[in-house]
């Protein structure tokens, strides 16, 4: 067998691999996305089937007209946008001096600021409602971005600092010889060239809003309660709409699969950056 | 070295002024979020009210009426049913809660009582004779009242009136068990008919029809069995501590309960609720003992829609029993607006019937199901009455550890009892030992 054909047949099987692991890990999303359209009885048929006997509308129409849904959708843009902007804010500076300066306070930081992510969510879900009643921030988007930031800013700074780690400190420094000021410097040369990453950081900012439960059940009631928890309300003690559920999930998952879409070549770039150096 | 170039990620002028321009408009939105009316929660004419998510249609045209009456909006904030818990949990501890009414589940109020406010005056004698015993004793904790039911539930029996009116059935089950084919009243019977109804209907050699389910996953309906067999003191006695699990009549109705597995799907140790009313729909149940709300949530398109009866809830050695689900409303003791929480809690018992047409069509005064007697859609008002009034309709402790004893102790048990050759005598003394240790 030439080198030509075994090549061939690997990247075969390679597409093959490939493929059966979208489906694996897709399949769950499918069967959501497919449940939506599905009427009451086939929706919750034993033993269950993928396709829908009928397909309906009707859950979509349901989903949206159920009271509080096109505000919760509008609060968790507010919430994601304001949190995503938030921890870029503060993350970005932040990683920058940790990665440029490498002092041993900077080292601490990074380190306490991943520990952070080790407490659990739930641990801090009381002392925030009595902070945030403190603040007068209860009930509001503004609050929830705040507490939504606790969770993305440690990891976003994290990633902004393995990103500009990626980039040679001869960059900023010919900036600053040519008269940039540091923060100049930061902004006008090392953050261009680190936009892929940047990009990645805020999705994975805005994921941890758009997805997050506990804080908006606890921090939220009439006026910013986000979808996630309009989602969990479509099952009660009396019952479970899995046709209004899986249908609000599906419209709630398209936003981030467009923002995805969007940003796929930064992301693709962020991804990569730092893999070939010099 | 060659620089990488920053121009392939580089994002252009136009999307850096759109990202500035979204992020612009969310801060001024994230001010105070869209939903609601906006208004401040500390004015005099607007209420708050928590309620889990299935219960906000129950209280939606009690809301309303109120509005027109009173000029008084009542909001009402839906939550998931466990995020409820947390939620109200947190917040009466915290010592400043954002609701001014909370709907709370039965279980619930000895674990918040003393953070609610007492509304005994609140509970004339004509309140209490409008009410189902059981309901007047669950409210009532450390001789206060804490809650004011506002709709109640119960298991009843369901079953299939295509199956039970089939003249061959009749007569079939007559000549095997010489009585006749009617929907169950006790234990054997229940039994009977499971095991009569459990066949290959298509000839497959399958067995695709079941007499009945049994749920491994809940507790409920093993207690309900319990109250059934006589026992007066379910599982514990709030008062003293002393757990009573183990006692003959908690035993007779483990044994009981387990005895319908052959007639009933696999797969009983995960079967829950939802579950069960998902076999019940799609046709595979001749019976289910259910709670009574599922009679008005039979999709459309179900193949048994138009054939479901329903009766009161079956009876063991002590007869019928079931255990009542109510739900009470509450007010927090460190609200900001008791007294007009307190109208409004008065004002929802008062207009109670209104509950009646909503989708789960509960209400809690007997006055308010007698209401609908003879309508149609509401036949499964007398069941649950019939169930509700028997003597051995025992509410659940009233313990602050109930929630943590169900959750730790009785699903587990039921989940291991419902395994092929289990121990039951032997579960409920583990069983008893683990909530001493809990209760201790």
């Amino acid at each position: 067998m030439n080198p030509l054909e075994t090549r061939g047949k690997s990247r075969i099987l390679l597409w093959v691999l490939l493929a059966v692991a979208i489906v694996i890990y897709g399949f769950p999303f499918l069967y959501l996305l497919l449940t939506s359209f599905k009427t009451p009885l086939d929706a919750i048929s034993v033993p269950p089937s993928v396709l829908p006997e009928t397909w309906t509308l009707d859950n979509y129409v349901a989903a949206l007209s159920r009271g509080g849904v096109p505000a919760a959708l509008i609060n968790s843009v507010t919430t994601a946008v304001v949190s995503t902007v938030l921890s870029l804010v503060l993350a970005v500076p932040a990683a920058y001096a940790i990665t440029r300066f490498r002092t041993p306070s900077g080292r601490v930081f990074i380190v306490a600021a991943l520990v952070t992510r080790m407490v659990p969510t739930i641990a801090v879900g009381a002392p925030l409602i009595e902070l945030m009643r403190t603040l007068g921030l209860t009930d509001t988007s503004f609050g929830l971005a705040l507490a939504h930031t606790t969770i993305s800013l440690p990891l976003s700074i994290w990633l902004m600092a393995s990103f500009f780690e990626a980039v040679p400190d001869e960059l900023s420094e010919a900036a600053e010889v040519d008269g940039c000021s540091r923060i100049q410097a930061m902004v006008r040369v090392v953050l261009p060239v680190v936009s892929g990453g940047l990009a990645v950081t805020a999705i994975f900012a805005f994921l941890a809003s758009w997805n997050e439960f506990l804080f908006a059940l606890l921090l939220t009631s009439v006026r910013a309660q986000t979808t996630p928890v309009v989602i969990a309300n479509f099952q009660s003690q009396f019952g479970l709409d899995w046709g209004g559920m899986t249908a609000l999930a599906a419209i709630y998952s398209l936003p981030v699969i467009l923002l995805t879409l969007f940003l796929q070549r930064h992301i693709v770039a962020g991804l990569t950056l730092g893999a070939v150096k010099g | 070295m060659k620089l990488r170039t920053a121009r392939p990620g580089r994002p252009g002028r136009r999307t850096l002024i759109a990202a500035a321009s979204v992020s612009a408009a969310a801060l001024v939105l994230s001010g105070c979020g869209v939903g609601g009316s906006g208004e401040a929660a500390s004015d005099t004419d607007e209420l708050t009210v928590v309620v889990e998510g299935g219960g906000k249609a129950e209280l939606q045209p009690i809301a309303d009426l109120y509005k027109e009456e009173t000029g008084t909006t009542v909001t009402l904030v839906e939550l998931p049913y466990a995020g409820l818990y947390d939620r109200v949990s947190s917040e009466l501890q915290a010592g400043q809660p954002s609701f001014d009414v909370a709907a709370l589940d039965a279980i619930w109020l000895p674990a918040f009582a003393p953070a609610l406010a007492p509304l005994d005056d609140l509970y004339t004698d004509d309140v209490e004779s409008d009410l189902f015993g059981g309901l007047v004793s669950e409210a009532k904790v450390d001789d206060s009242f804490v809650g004011m039911p506002v709709w109640t539930n119960s298991e009843i029996l369901f079953y299939r009136t295509d199956l039970f009116e089939d003249a061959q059935n009749m007569a079939d089950f007559e000549a095997e068990y010489g009585y006749a084919l009617a929907a169950p009243t006790t234990w054997e019977e229940y039994r009977d008919v499971a095991e009569f109804f459990t066949r290959d209907t298509d000839g497959d050699g399958t067995v695709d029809l079941y007499g009945t389910d049994v749920k491994g996953a809940v507790e409920t309906e093993w207690l309900a069995t319990v109250s059934q067999a006589g026992e007066e003191t379910m599982v514990l006695d709030a008062a003293t501590g002393e757990v009573t699990i183990d006692s003959a009549a908690h035993q007779e109705a483990l044994d009981f309960y387990v005895s319908l597995l052959p007639f009933a799907p696999a797969g009983a140790a995960q079967l829950d609720w939802a579950g069960s009313q998902n076999l019940f729909y799609q046709g595979n149940l001749a019976m289910m003992r259910f709670w009574g709300h599922a009679y008005r949530q039979t999709p459309d398109d179900s193949p048994v829609k138009d054939s479901i009866g329903v009766a009161p809830m079956i009876g063991g050695p002590a007869g019928v029993a079931g255990v009542p689900g109510a739900w009470y409303l509450s007010v927090p003791a460190s609200g900001a607006k008791q007294d007009a929480a307190k109208e409004f809690v008065a004002f929802a018992y008062e207009h109670n019937a209104l509950a009646a047409d909503t989708s789960l069509g509960l209400v809690a005064r007997k006055s308010a199901f007698e209401s609908k007697a003879g309508e149609p859609g509401f036949e499964n008002y007398p069941a649950l009455v019939t169930t509700l009034e028997a003597p051995q309709s025992l509410p659940r402790p009233a313990t602050p550890e109930w929630q943590e004893i169900v959750d730790s102790v009785l699903v587990p048990l039921m989940q291991k009892a419902v395994e092929p050759g289990a121990d039951t005598a032997q579960l409920l003394s583990e069983a008893k030992s683990q909530i001493e240790a809990i209760v201790e």
